[in-house]
């Protein structure tokens, strides 16, 4: 079997799970550091806006690095799995 | 590092890199610009009619005279420490619009006491040309309706990010051996590339804080939304936190007066230079009382410097949360994202600093465009060897590459210098700056392509240039013709200076470029017939002419 090869054809399913999932799963960091790391927040209190702050490097180092999925449909599964984590240990626990 | 990986970056970077790279040039070049919005502001504004500065002492009258008569100012106002064109007087408050959008700016009045206590109130005459270099900046360069421009400019950062990230992975496998390495000789992509590369890697940390706070910037009330509608609820609900108090106050107590709640201020903050005190009305959310002003020993929340919260009856610090060396740690790095964005520290220095960086932003961006003009180049040297046509594409880019950079350079100087040259411009029109700067910007366009690549560049650089020098002409207009214009003691005159500096530069430019497009090789995007005809060059010698337009 040929060994796998990177290129950017794949780039736009990548990208949309990057946007879409990316945000999301940025959403839910935020809120586990709000929570988990800074105790909980008030509304436009500075720990608030530290964790609104916290979805633009994780969004930009999503989107930079979904290229590294070896497919979309990769890229979908695994930032899905992470989205899934990530909200269960949010909403649920 | 795998080298598919490094080719697949390297799409990544020159797409992310083509389409927000014009953008960005525009950001970058007025941003750098609006490092000095305050001294612009007074260069291009006359001088206030407002009489003099009311004296802090008797502020209490001013206030009390002007709550009498304005209603408007009851809802709040603010007392002015430190004078400007954009605060000329003692006194301000906002006028009520109630249609406004939230991001537009409000109108202003003015008031002092003349020196038989009668009220001077108007507006204050300020140039609108410093406000449209900083929306330019904003809005990269689209100056359209606030919730348009700003996801656009949100989808530009998030484009910049991607080609920061992606351009320092297709470098990393060579970065040791051509970081220090600038070969200037006969291969011109190379010599683009190592500048472009040399330019890149080391304003990185400033190029990722202006990418990851524009994202920011762009897109906060986005995500405010969605984490108040997907992550505050239930468990995550948001908590009250207890924050200062004022102080007990019988009704009958009086407010300190402005100049004892600054001297209760310098008590409590000895570093802290006060520059404005907003007073708020009853009923209005926050502290009744903040203070902006800045500490030059610490980062600042915002250009206009850092805030602090205060008793107005007391004069004791409430809120500290965005007060310089006051704040807690979480709100210290919130702050220094703001303050890295708006260089908001360490004073000129820091400034000049950031202008330097910021026009070094925009010649990346240039660079970048012509890397990838030299590319398609080379790519169809290889596979089409007989053919010296440009490409469409490549006539597209560099038509627009030329275009909209000189057009934004030329559109914003000429904008600014007419605020001194044409008198009333603002009466003549709500929208005569943006007429002005549009003006040139799409004629620029316009001429970059029907003039072709080459020429073009040559003639909008000397268009740029005179653009340029129109600042300083229009202050020597004024000096020497009575009755015309102004001219402000002190520093303004370095804006002319630096207006000088740069007509010089371009004309530099220019003649560079004349001078590269009689060598270029006839498939060259500065390829140009016409210029090749007139003055022979090794490249035009050699080959047939058959008005090929690079």
């Amino acid at each position: 079997m040929k060994s796998f090869r990177y290129s950017s054809q794949d780039w736009f399913g990548k990208v949309g799970a990057g946007c879409v999932l990316g945000f999301l799963l940025s959403l839910a960091i935020g809120g586990l550091v709000a929570r988990y790391g800074m105790g909980g927040v008030g509304r436009f209190a500075v720990e608030h806006q530290f964790a609104m702050w916290l979805a633009s490097p994780l969004l930009v180092a999503v989107l930079s690095t979904c290229f590294l999925f070896r497919s979309s449909l990769q890229a979908w599964l695994w930032l899905g799995a992470a989205n899934i984590v990530a909200w269960v240990l949010l909403l649920l626990v | 590092m795998r080298s598919d990986i490094i080719k697949m970056y390297k799409d990544v970077h020159t797409w992310t890199g083509i389409v927000s790279g014009l953008f960005l040039f525009i950001a970058f070049y007025a941003g750098a610009i609006t490092m000095f919005k305050g001294p612009l502001q007074e260069w291009s504004s006359p001088p206030p009619s407002l009489g003099e500065v009311t004296s802090l002492d008797r502020s209490p009258e001013l206030v009390e005279r002007v709550l009498a008569e304005y209603p408007d100012a009851r809802g709040g106002y603010e007392i002015i420490l430190d004078n400007s064109a954009r605060y000329p007087a003692r006194m301000t408050w906002e006028l009520p619009s109630p249609d406004a959008h939230d991001h537009d700016l409000p109108e202003f009045m003015h008031a002092n006491l003349a020196a038989d206590g009668s009220l001077v109130v108007g507006s204050s005459g300020v140039s609108p040309v410093g406000q449209l270099v900083d929306d330019l900046h904003r809005q990269v360069g689209l100056l359209l309706p606030h919730g348009i421009a700003m996801p656009i400019m949100g989808v530009v950062a998030l484009l910049y990010g991607v080609a920061l990230v992606s351009g320092v992975i297709v470098l990393l496998p060579t970065l040791v051996s051509d970081l220090f390495a600038f070969r200037l000789g006969k291969n011109l992509k190379r010599m683009w590339l190592d500048f472009h590369n040399l330019l890149g890697i080391f304003s990185l940390p400033f190029h990722l804080i202006m990418a990851l706070t524009s994202v920011v910037f762009a897109f906060h009330d986005q995500i405010y939304g969605a984490q108040e509608l997907l992550v505050f609820n239930g468990n995550n609900a948001f908590i009250e936190r207890q924050r200062g108090v004022p102080s007990e106050v019988a009704d009958a107590q009086e407010r300190l007066a402005p100049a004892a709640i600054v001297a209760r201020l310098k008590e409590q903050q000895p570093d802290f230079v006060p520059r404005r005190m907003i007073y708020n009305g009853a009923g209005q959310p926050g502290p009744a009382l903040v203070v902006f002003g800045d500490n030059p020993r610490y980062g600042m929340r915002s250009p206009d410097g850092g805030v602090v919260g205060l008793d107005p009856y007391s004069g004791e610090i409430l809120m500290t949360d965005y007060m310089p060396g006051m704040q807690s740690a979480v709100g210290a790095s919130i702050t220094s994202f703001f303050t890295l964005h708006f260089g908001s520290y360490g004073g000129s220095p820091v400034r000049w600093t950031y202008f330097l960086l910021g026009l070094g932003g925009a010649v990346l961006f240039y660079t970048g465009n012509l890397l990838w003009l030299e590319t398609r180049r080379k790519k169809l040297k290889k596979s089409l060897p007989g053919k010296v046509e440009q490409s469409r594409a490549s006539k597209l880019l560099g038509a627009l590459t030329v275009g909209v950079t000189l057009g934004c350079v030329a559109g914003i100087s000429a904008s600014i210098a007419s605020a001194k040259l044409i008198p009333g411009l603002e009466s003549l029109s709500d929208h005569g700056h943006e007429f002005i700067y549009y003006l040139v910007f799409f004629t620029s366009l316009l001429w970059a392509f029907l003039r072709g690549v080459a020429r073009a560049a040559v003639e909008l650089l000397y268009a740029a240039a005179v653009a340029c020098a129109l600042l300083p002409t229009a202050s020597l207009l004024s000096l020497a013709i009575p009755g015309w214009g102004w001219n402000h003691p002190g520093y303004t005159l370095v804006v002319d200076l630096v207006a000088m500096a740069g007509a010089a530069l371009l004309v530099l430019a220019a003649r560079r470029t004349a001078r590269r497009i009689h060598r270029a090789p006839i498939d060259s995007i500065w390829y140009s017939a016409t210029c090749a005809a007139i003055l022979p060059g090794p490249a035009s010698a050699s080959v047939p002419l058959h008005g090929n337009r690079a």
